[in-house]
């Protein structure tokens, strides 16, 4: 189900039908798959459906000037069910969103502030660059910077700025140095001169921006040698794969769960202490629908001693998103202000009926967002989030 | 290329095809063209080649011009060359001395360039003309036909074909892989667009096919093997265990009865497992043969062989046999019909519409079942929680027109939804939501039958489904949500319903892919049998001897199934009253002389028609056997094996002919 990235870079609304995205386009039927599967698509004056339908008759501006591409989180959802396999997410939706953020009167505050601070720190929060690493304060485990010893390597760790800056996201980032160490992976990681990998700039089609990071990105990526980027975000992931791809990128690339799933021979002997926990998984979109890893998340979960997993309503293909992808993470309060119910507070719901008392998570967004909801839900305490590689380390250390 | 000394005399003519042809090909420069080449007598195009007075232009010039040789540039050789065959012998020449150019389908159809196309022409015709020369005349053999058939699968298009050949008197190998026949139909409740109950329609043919003198019939076995040719066919059979010697049972039930399972304890196959059947048991109430049998996954005398076998000695008439096994058996027919039928897609192909997983999700063919008289329930149409559903949302197009699942439409979908929601309300009274993309309702009464649902107040929403999950508001969760966008009023819904009906289109059985290798016949990339063309060789495929009936060649209903499954019947019976078949004489033949009796090519010939003669120490080719497929003559070491109508001189002329394009004067303009 995924486009051809490659062929796609410079292509626009004008010149998309003239590729093989766009005779794909063209064969809609106009059922409402995506409409329907939309978690946003109730709060849309224009859902995909009617773009592509717009788009057949010239009249495209006046979804420009509608704000439903804003409600595009992103998630991949239309994509996975559309029967003619158009590539929505992927390309048509994120032509329109450019169209519509260059033609929104105002930008949301929140997002604009997060756009911004990509540009100017490298980062959402817009935190100082040179904190990137503040990580790895009191961690009790050797983690090599390239900058500091640029011998080549075998697994360049991209960290992403959420486990680098969120407090639950350096939990994650500081389990996965320690799972790295007890594996012995010959890893390091870029520390001050990463930046956000920007696929969330990408995806709200702030191209100028992610371009930007790419350029930077792409450049410190030439100045090591490593045999394979892992990273922590299955956001960047998305952003190496498919988009740094019209750049020229060519190194491989994965997440740290399938990357972990490599090793699962060796690290599951490693996990020893009985965790008597009901765990719940939720598929992260980017890992899960785009990427096809519904099933190595659970195996590596399954393979913990005592972890009972149960099963929410939506889940693997028809997960439900989080609502953090697509610069949603930056658009709560805009949603808010429409009176439409938080995704992750919808979520959590299901997550709450399963019954279980941790809610597993692999993407770094999920981790605030989740337990938040689970603050609004007034069951904060009930149950935890976590993610696959907190549990892990859990089963491993004494 | 040598001229012969106006000995070979060639007639040239390119046919437009209207503009088929004429509109990519400059069909007068190629006329032009092929006059200038050696030993062309008459060049002429002409609006329509196969027209009757395209033919009689043929016929004349020969006459006229002593012409020896014809070339026809037109469409496909597979189309229209025993046409032009037919004309040439008309004109008094043997009808070999043609040969075809395909200017349509390879070129005029598949370019973009006219310039390019009428180059291609001026090639493909040089190496037409150049072989033409080469041909020697060839006589096409006839042998006899035998006059038995057999009709693969029982379903209503098996049943039909093999009623409709036994009526004329043919006799007829009926073979059914099931233990009974009667096929989907037999499953069905009422059949749209009349209503009339299908087993009312049905039953008293399979009764038929059962007490037909010319009918054979074998339930429980499949053919596992086919070899021979049109007219002289091989078929293997096996005869599946079912541990009941058939001609002993009477279908008393008393086995079932004296089972030693007290209750039923199994899934029923014919019931879609929404009840239950012993290991010993009769399929359905009608089915036919009315003879029962044993199932070994179940029967605890396979599983343990610590049975009593009540079975066996509450048997009367001896008839049980727990020591039964698979038995082969070959039999001769001169034709095959092959009515192997289709397989609803599975409904878990489609994850997010729950089904096996929320138990008020259902699949059409399990309603057919829930509302049928003599189904699980006796008709009453009660949910698995044992509720009866106030609400129901009917979902079309499941595993139909999704590159997921299938790309096509499955035809019959939309027809048995609508029908299904009729029965559903008259046997519930519930509300009945119908989810779909188009509504397509072709053919005779359908559209009125369509429209008179609709009157009867069902509610059809235009929107594929996108999801279907329980209901929160629903304290026990057992009510769904079916969510969808109605792009009609453009806003997304959610129903909530008590039942769930999955619409599950056809799609071909699991092992078509054997079955075409193993019959020799050919399959579109989705599985569906082709038929030798759409619309002028319908059942016919393209194997000589073997015809096509029912949804094995794509999804149909049953008004379509029968009319196919009668002109399947009808093809055959003029197969065996003709009494003989010619075949074509391009055959292999060994010099035998050359040959040195290596035996690389007795292997190689996958029609089994190369033998070794063992006192002469040469090869043989039974030219009966031979399709001329060419394998054994390119494979001969000692190039002592010759195919008529591919002879060395023949194919070298034409591939002269293909690289002498030198001589073409490139002085083409094109506006």
């Amino acid at each position: 189900m995924i486009a051809d990235i490659e062929s796609l870079r410079g292509v626009t609304l004008e010149t998309l039908y003239d590729t093989p995205e766009g005779r794909l386009i063209k064969s809609c039927i106009q059922c409402g798959t995506c409409a329907g599967s939309c978690p946003h698509g109730e709060y849309m004056e224009y859902p995909p459906r009617r773009i592509i339908k717009m788009m057949q008759l010239g009249l495209l501006d006046k979804v420009f000037d509608s704000d439903s591409m804003l409600k595009c989180v992103n998630c991949y959802a239309c994509m996975s069910k559309c029967p003619r396999e158009i590539h929505l997410t992927e390309v048509l939706l994120q032509l329109i969103k450019e169209q519509t953020i260059m033609r929104l009167p105002v930008v949301p505050q929140e997002l604009q502030k997060a756009l911004e601070n990509s540009y100017r720190y490298g980062n959402p929060m817009g935190e100082s660059g040179r904190k990137r690493i503040n990580w790895m304060q009191n961690l009790d485990v050797p983690v090599r910077i390239l900058s500091q010893n640029s011998q080549p390597v075998d697994v360049l760790w991209f960290v992403e700025s959420y486990p680098s800056y969120h407090p639950r996201g350096q939990d994650t980032a500081r389990a996965i140095a320690k799972i790295f160490n007890r594996l012995n992976v010959d890893f390091a990681i870029l520390g001050n001169e990463e930046k956000s990998a920007g696929e969330c700039g990408m995806l709200s089609w702030e191209s100028g921006l992610a371009e930007s990071l790419v350029d930077y990105n792409m450049a410190i990526f030439t100045k090591y040698k490593f045999n394979q980027l892992v990273t922590s975000d299955p956001h960047a992931l998305d952003a190496f794969l498919y988009r740094y791809k019209m750049f020229g990128f060519k190194a491989k690339v994965t997440h740290v769960i399938p990357f972990l799933w490599q090793y699962f021979d060796k690290l599951k002997p490693m996990l020893i202490n009985k965790l008597h926990y009901s765990v719940t998984y939720h598929d992260s979109c980017c890992l899960g629908r785009h990427n096809g890893y519904y099933e190595e998340p659970r195996e590596i979960l399954k393979a913990i001693p005592g972890i009972k997993i149960t099963e929410m309503v939506h889940n693997r293909s028809n997960s439900i998103c989080c609502g953090g992808g697509g610069g949603g993470m930056w658009l709560d309060t805009y949603f808010k202000s429409q009176n439409i119910e938080r995704l992750s507070d919808n979520r959590i719901k299901e997550a709450i009926e399963t019954g279980a008392d941790v809610l597993a998570v692999a993407c770094p967004y999920e981790m605030p967002r989740f337990e938040d909801a689970l603050k609004v839900a007034g069951y904060d305490g009930k149950m935890v989030v976590k993610d696959i590689t907190e549990l892990i380390l859990e089963s491993m250390e004494d | 290329m040598e001229k012969k000394n106006g000995q070979i005399r060639i007639g040239f003519y390119i046919c437009h095809c209207g503009s088929n042809i004429a509109s990519m090909v400059d069909v007068a420069k190629v006329s032009e063209y092929a006059a200038s080449l050696p030993n062309v007598v008459v060049s002429k195009d002409y609006k329509y080649m196969c027209s009757d007075p395209g033919q009689e232009m043929i016929i004349n010039d020969i006459k006229e011009n002593n012409l020896t040789r014809v070339v026809v540039a037109a469409c496909s050789p597979f189309l229209h060359e025993n046409t032009f065959r037919n004309a040439t012998f008309q004109g008094g020449l043997n009808q070999f001395y043609f040969q075809m150019v395909n200017t349509r389908e390879h070129n005029a159809w598949v370019h973009l360039e006219a310039m390019a196309t009428t180059e291609k022409a001026l090639d493909l015709v040089r190496a037409a003309i150049y072989r033409v020369a080469e041909h020697k005349p060839l006589e096409r053999k006839k042998v006899p036909i035998h006059p038995d058939v057999l009709v693969l699968g029982g379903g209503i298009a098996g049943i039909h074909s093999a009623l409709t050949l036994a009526n004329a008197g043919k006799k007829v190998y009926l073979v059914e892989r099931e233990p009974t026949i009667g096929g989907h139909m037999a499953m069905f409740d009422k059949t749209f667009p009349t209503l009339d109950c299908a087993a009312c329609i049905l039953t008293p043919k399979m009764s038929a096919v059962k007490n037909h003198p010319n009918i054979v019939l074998w339930t429980y076995a499949e053919i596992v093997g086919l070899d021979g040719f049109v007219g002289s066919y091989k078929a293997k059979i096996k005869h599946k265990p079912r541990y009941i010697i058939e001609e002993l049972c009477v279908g008393c039930n008393d086995c079932i009865e004296a089972c030693v399972y007290k209750e039923a304890r199994f899934l029923d196959e014919f019931n879609q497992g929404l009840s239950k059947r012993k290991p010993v048991y009769m399929p359905f109430p009608q089915a036919t043969p009315q003879i029962v049998l044993i199932d070994p996954e179940t029967c605890i005398h396979f599983k343990s062989a610590k049975c009593s076998q009540t079975c066996v000695t509450s048997c009367e008439r001896n008839a049980v046999d727990l020591q039964q096994q698979p038995r082969f058996e070959e039999i001769e027919v001169g034709t095959v019909i092959v009515a192997t039928g289709f397989k609803p897609v599975d409904a878990r192909k489609v994850p997010y519409y729950g089904y096996g997983n929320f138990p008020g999700v259902y699949t059409a063919l399990e309603v057919e079942r829930l509302i049928n008289a003599s189904g699980p329930t006796q008709g009453e149409v009660v949910l698995r929680d044992g509720s009866h559903p106030k609400t129901i949302g009917i979902v079309h197009c499941v595993g139909s027109r999704d590159k997921h699942t299938n790309q096509w439409c499955s035809r019959v979908c939309c027809l048995y939804s609508v029908k299904l929601a009729h029965l559903l309300k008259e046997h519930t009274g519930a509300d009945i939501y119908n989810f779909y993309i188009d509504m397509r309702t072709p053919g005779k009464m359908m559209e009125e039958f369509y429209n008179r649902i609709a009157e009867e107040g069902m509610k059809f929403i235009r929107g594929r489904v996108a999801d279907i999950y329980p209901d929160r508001d629903d304290p026990q969760r057992k009510r769904l949500i079916v969510k969808a966008e109605d792009t009609l009023i453009q806003e997304i819904i959610k129903i909530p319903v008590d039942m769930v009906v999955l619409s599950t289109g056809l799609e071909p059985r699991e092992d078509a892919q054997e079955v075409r290798r193993m019959l020799n016949i050919t399959c579109s990339t989705e599985g569906f049998y082709i038929e030798r063309h759409p619309k002028l060789a319908p059942v016919n495929t393209f194997t000589d001897g073997i015809f096509l009936a029912g949804c094995c060649q794509g999804p149909k209903d049953i008004p379509d199934t029968v009319a196919q499954a009668g002109a399947a019947a009808a093809e055959v019976l003029a197969l065996i009253d003709k009494g003989y078949i010619e075949i074509e004489p391009n055959t292999a033949y060994i010099n035998e002389e050359e040959c040195s009796g290596c035996k690389s090519c007795v292997p190689l010939c996958p029609y089994t028609a190369i033998s070794y003669i063992e006192e002469k120490k040469k090869a043989f080719i039974n030219e009966a056997l031979c399709k001329g497929c060419g394998t054994c003559v390119a494979a001969c070491p000692s190039g002592s094996i010759i195919q008529n109508l591919f002879e060395d001189e023949e194919i070298f002329s034409e591939i002269e002919g293909i690289l002498n394009f030198r001589n073409i004067q490139r002085e083409m303009s094109y506006a």
